[in-house]
């Protein structure tokens, strides 16, 4: 499970990918199309929900799991039994002012009387060790600087063991006292606590490798692995070397400065060659790959056989070369193709370097000074591998929120930085241990602000869409989503876009049930929701790749914003169909009540009329409820229907008026008319055809009804006998008619035409712009 | 001997307008019956088993489509083989409301608002066999046919169903769904007329266009009423014996 994700790309570089338009172009492949291959690894399609899953750990995996980490856990317990059973004196000891060894503290009551003297030699049956100075208290040959101080050390350690193996030593003080004692095993509890800590995180590490390398042995697994491994092995040695005060054990007083430079060396070359594989393959990555572990092999070759001279230099500069080769290599890849993982890794990259230089010079600079504390380079060190063991345990989960594990992986390096630069202050500037120790911290933790805020910048969302914006967009969709449920994944991709800058986004037949991270953080899939409907499950998706335009990383919590954003316009579109709903049914239900009750009186009210002009006013009101509760009741009315029936109506009743009708009608586009606009132009016409067949006396009435480009034009003509129209009154029907024009935006005139006759003109411009009235 | 009338509709202001239609619109003797909810509405009809058997029965049925205990389109399913002409009286001029009617076997509509005139000249018009069809229920009726009448059954009867009362007599044969049969179809002469109505020409006007007599538009018009009404029994008949009724 755990290195799944990094199993992606490699696939996807198989398949040559190229990038479409260089990292300054985003490409927005126009929406929707299918996914394009080259785009999209041809690894991804296996990749939904039911494939992520199915590598369940059964059978002969599991049974390989269970006995690989038995061994590590065997490995790890035999060297802890081995450690507690080496024979020791039970004393702390520390570095005079002059550079010899001091006796600090012991729980031995004999010792104690010794307590601030510098110890000068110890014997045993068979040898005597002269101790001059503190370099047999420096625990590891690793971190000796020059060469020649390495053999002495080694030799010194050699007689100590030998020495502490005995059943008695005396010890030798400066003062000339002298003291007989019994080393003895000291036991698991007497183990330091950093001791265990180094083998907790040396397993953690190698059950890391095994799960990773189980789950698939791809090539890049496999360095990752190997990665991995060296630097369990690096820990578990200094987890040994910290228990041990001095008499190392002869093997690893041999072993440990070859095994260590190994582990180095190969961990860089590891380094190079995934940079190498991941994010994507670069063109001559074998070769590079091969260099590196060519000179890594040579180099380790070459000590082992005792032919480097100062070995120490080779080791730190070799790795300092080989990491910024690591970093230029993910800054090519980036060129090539803009994932934020080379970034992010880059930025990694750079810090871990860096921090390994930093701790080079400050070791270098304060060889051989007798005022800084004896261990104090095997701690810098330890914690700068600390630092890298994070990192590995890290990277798998990069796009995941493994928070405390980032935190710690800085705060490891930080460490490192503010133990390197105590040394520079004390070695270099001069610096009392207190002053230098306080510069440092603050410092170093300034470093560590900003190097967090550089690091998790690429990692964490700094949303440039602003909340506010955000819910504009989401009831803007929802709104248009109602509208045209065809178009929900353009709408949400554009949302997307917004949100994550991404440099792609693609529309594709990819069934996902939630947003999930892909390709290590550089994608994301989106299912696109079946709005409006019931749950059905989605069989599109939305792919983003390359978040604020290949600088990001997404991560979980991206993931769950979006399921969450999802959730909110699954919402919204839900709300604004119940409103509409229930407008629709109160329009309804009020219609309903006006028709059935009002029109039923009205209608006994119009049968009942004293005078035929009572009858048809009475009529008329009728006729235009009826308008209004259709109007109501119906949400839209299409302008050709309209047309129809306002034809089929307005000639019904000239034709009982014996009045012919010329009925011209034209439009461009057949829009939806509001309710609106249906009803007032419905009156508008039955108003001014009332008139012509009350007052004018017409034979013939003209209509003539234009939409073009959003501009309506009405125009009724009849040939009666009407004139002077401004000199009329206007009653409550062709005030209605103003009243209703001046409702639409438009305007209403009414001139005399030739031979007789009057002619009514309605004119609106932009008709649809007042279409949400 | 005098002609027989019902009216069924509930204001008595109205019922004494629509007599005075009736009557101003035949010139025969009349005798008008006038019933105020269903229930008198059924017993002035009388036992439907037997249309035939009916001695006497009503050649003119007014309808209205809100009644105190129930929808005038009950009462027009029930008189399904009753030989008089149904005609619709109601408010309602929409198609929502006018269609199912229509389904229902009515012979025509009247807008009781329309004034005296019209109403007598529109009863006529019913009466003679020129039904009036809006613009809306024109366009109602073209998706109705296009979309195969049977559209929501899959079994229909498959003999020739005489277009006279009576054509329920025979039994209803499962079959599966296949192409609407002759009666559920409109010929491409009706479905232009249908088009043309549903634009909102006039019947001249469709005459003119088509180059037809204006009553021969008129014929198409009447059979196309005929063939809803027959594809809506149709239906009703399946729908009836699927659930056992017949």
């Amino acid at each position: 499970m755990a290195h799944e994700g990094a199993a992606e790309p490699l696939r996807s570089s198989g398949t040559g990918n190229t990038w479409p338009g260089g990292r300054s172009s985003p490409t927005w492949t126009g929406l929707p199309t299918n996914l394009p291959d080259s785009v999209l690894d041809a690894g991804w399609n296996e990749r939904s929900d039911d494939t992520l899953h199915d590598r369940q750990w059964k059978g002969q995996r599991l049974a390989l799991l269970i006995l690989l980490t038995l061994i590590g856990a065997l490995l790890v317990a035999m060297t802890i039994r081995a450690l507690a059973d080496t024979p020791r004196i039970a004393a702390q000891w520390r570095i005079d002012a002059l550079g010899r060894i001091e006796l600090a503290s012991s729980s031995d009551p004999a010792l104690r009387a010794h307590i601030g003297q510098a110890l000068t030699g110890v014997i045993g049956p068979d040898d005597a060790v002269a101790l001059p100075d503190a370099l047999a208290l420096q625990r590891t040959p690793r971190w000796v600087v020059q060469d020649a101080d390495r053999e002495r050390q080694q030799a010194t350690q050699l007689l100590l063991v030998n020495a502490l193996s005995a059943q008695s030593v005396r010890l030798f003080f400066a003062d000339g006292s002298k003291l007989e004692l019994q080393p003895a095993p000291r036991g698991l509890g007497a183990l330091p606590v950093a001791s265990w800590l180094l083998c907790a995180v040396a397993l953690a590490l190698y059950m890391m490798a095994v799960l990773v390398v189980l789950r698939s042995a791809s090539a890049r697994n496999i360095i990752y692995a190997a990665m991995a491994l060296c630097q369990a092995g690096n820990l578990l040695l200094m987890a040994a070397e910290l228990a041990l005060e001095f008499g190392l054990p002869a093997p690893l007083l041999r072993w440990g400065m070859p095994l260590h430079m190994a582990f180095d060396l190969f961990t860089a070359a590891a380094m190079v060659t995934a940079t190498c594989l991941h994010p994507r393959r670069l063109p001559g990555s074998g070769w590079i790959a091969l260099c590196a572990w060519g000179v890594a092999f040579v180099l380790v070759a070459m000590f082992s056989a005792g032919a480097l001279p100062s070995a120490w230099w080779w080791i730190q500069i070799t790795v300092i070369l080989v990491g910024g080769v690591g970093v230029g290599l993910l800054s090519w890849s980036y060129q090539i193709e803009p994932h934020p993982f080379a970034i992010v890794l880059r930025q990694f990259g750079i810090v871990t370097t860096t921090t390994w230089a930093l701790l080079t010079i400050a070791l270098a600079a304060s060889d051989g000074l007798r005022s800084v504390p004896h261990n104090i380079a095997d701690t810098g060190a330890a914690i700068w591998y600390v630092y890298l063991a994070a990192l590995l345990l890290l990277v798998p989960f990069l796009a995941r929120s493994q928070n405390v594990l980032r935190e710690f992986a800085l705060l490891a390096a930080v460490g490192t930085v503010a133990i390197s630069l105590y040394l520079l202050f004390v070695a270099v500037f001069t610096l009392g241990q207190l002053p230098a120790l306080t510069l440092s911290l603050f410092v170093s933790l300034g470093v560590y602000s900003a190097v967090r805020q550089w690091i998790l910048s690429q990692l964490i969302g700094s949303s440039v869409l602003t909340t506010e914006r955000m819910f504009e967009q989401l009831y803007r969709i929802a709104r248009e989503v109602e509208a045209r449920p065809e178009r929900v994944p353009t709408l949400l991709s554009q949302l997307l876009s917004d949100l994550f800058e991404p440099l792609e986004v693609n529309v594709g037949d990819l069934r996902t049930r939630r947003s999930r991270v892909a390709g290590d953080g550089s994608s994301m899939l989106i299912p696109v929701p079946v709005l409006g409907g019931g749950d059905i499950t989605p069989t599109q998706s939305i792919l983003i790749r390359f978040a604020q335009r290949g600088r990001r990383l997404f991560t979980a919590e991206d993931a769950r914003l979006t399921d969450r954003v999802v959730e909110q316009l699954r919402r919204a579109v839900h709300f604004d169909k119940a409103v509409e709903q229930g407008r629709h049914e109160e329009r309804l239900r009020i219609a309903q009540d006006l028709h059935d009750d009002i029109g039923a009186r009205l209608l006994t009210l119009m049968y009942k009329a004293q005078s035929p002009e009572m009858e048809d006013y009475v009529r008329h009101t009728l006729q235009d409820l009826k308008t209004l509760t259709r109007g109501l009741a119906a949400s839209n009315h299409q302008l050709s229907h309209a047309a129809a029936e306002w034809k089929s109506d307005l000639s019904h009743r000239l034709i009982a008026a014996h009045v012919e009708l010329k009925w011209v009608f034209e439009f461009d586009v057949d829009i939806l008319l509001t309710v609106v606009h249906w009803s007032a132009l419905t009156r508008i016409m039955r108003e001014l055809v009332s008139n012509a067949i009350a007052h004018a006396q017409a034979q013939q009435l003209e209509i003539d009804f234009r939409l073009l480009n959003d501009r309506l034009e009405l125009t009724i003509t009849d040939d009666g006998v009407g004139h002077d129209p401004r000199a009329w009154s206007h009653g409550l029907g062709l005030g209605g008619v103003r009243k209703r024009v001046k409702q639409l935006g438009g305007e209403v005139e009414w001139r005399e035409v030739q031979p007789h006759g009057i002619s009514c003109r309605v004119v609106i411009r932009d008709l649809s712009a007042r279409w949400q009235l | 001997m005098a002609v027989k009338v019902l009216i069924v509709e509930d204001n008595p202001v109205a019922r004494s307008f629509l007599t005075r239609v009736v009557k101003e619109s035949f010139s025969d003797a009349l005798t008008i019956t006038e019933a105020g909810d269903l229930e008198s509405a059924r017993r002035q009809i009388g036992p439907l088993g037997n249309a035939a058997a009916v001695a006497d029965p009503f050649k003119l049925i007014l309808v209205d489509l809100e009644l105190p205990d129930g929808n005038g389109m009950e009462l027009l399913a029930e008189l399904g083989q009753y030989p008089a002409t149904k005609i619709v009286t109601t408010l309602y001029s929409d198609d929502d409301h006018l269609f199912p009617a229509l389904q229902c076997g009515a012979d025509g509509y009247l807008l009781k608002e329309d004034r005296f005139e019209v109403l007598v000249e529109e009863l006529q018009k019913i009466v003679r066999g020129q039904p009036p069809l809006s613009p809306a229920i024109a366009r109602r009726l073209l998706t109705h046919f296009r979309s195969g009448s049977g559209g929501s059954s899959g079994v229909v009867t498959t003999d020739p169903i005489p277009l006279s009362a009576g054509f329920q007599s025979s039994r209803p044969v499962p079959m599966g769904r296949g192409a609407p049969l002759d009666h559920e179809r409109l010929t491409p002469r009706e479905s232009e007329v249908l088009t043309y109505l549903s634009k909102g020409f006039t019947i001249k006007e469709i005459a003119s266009l088509m180059g037809i007599k204006w009553f021969t538009v008129n014929d198409h018009i009447k059979s196309i009423y005929k063939k809803l009404n027959v594809s809506s029994r149709a239906e009703a008949a399946v729908l009836a014996s699927k659930q056992g009724l017949v």
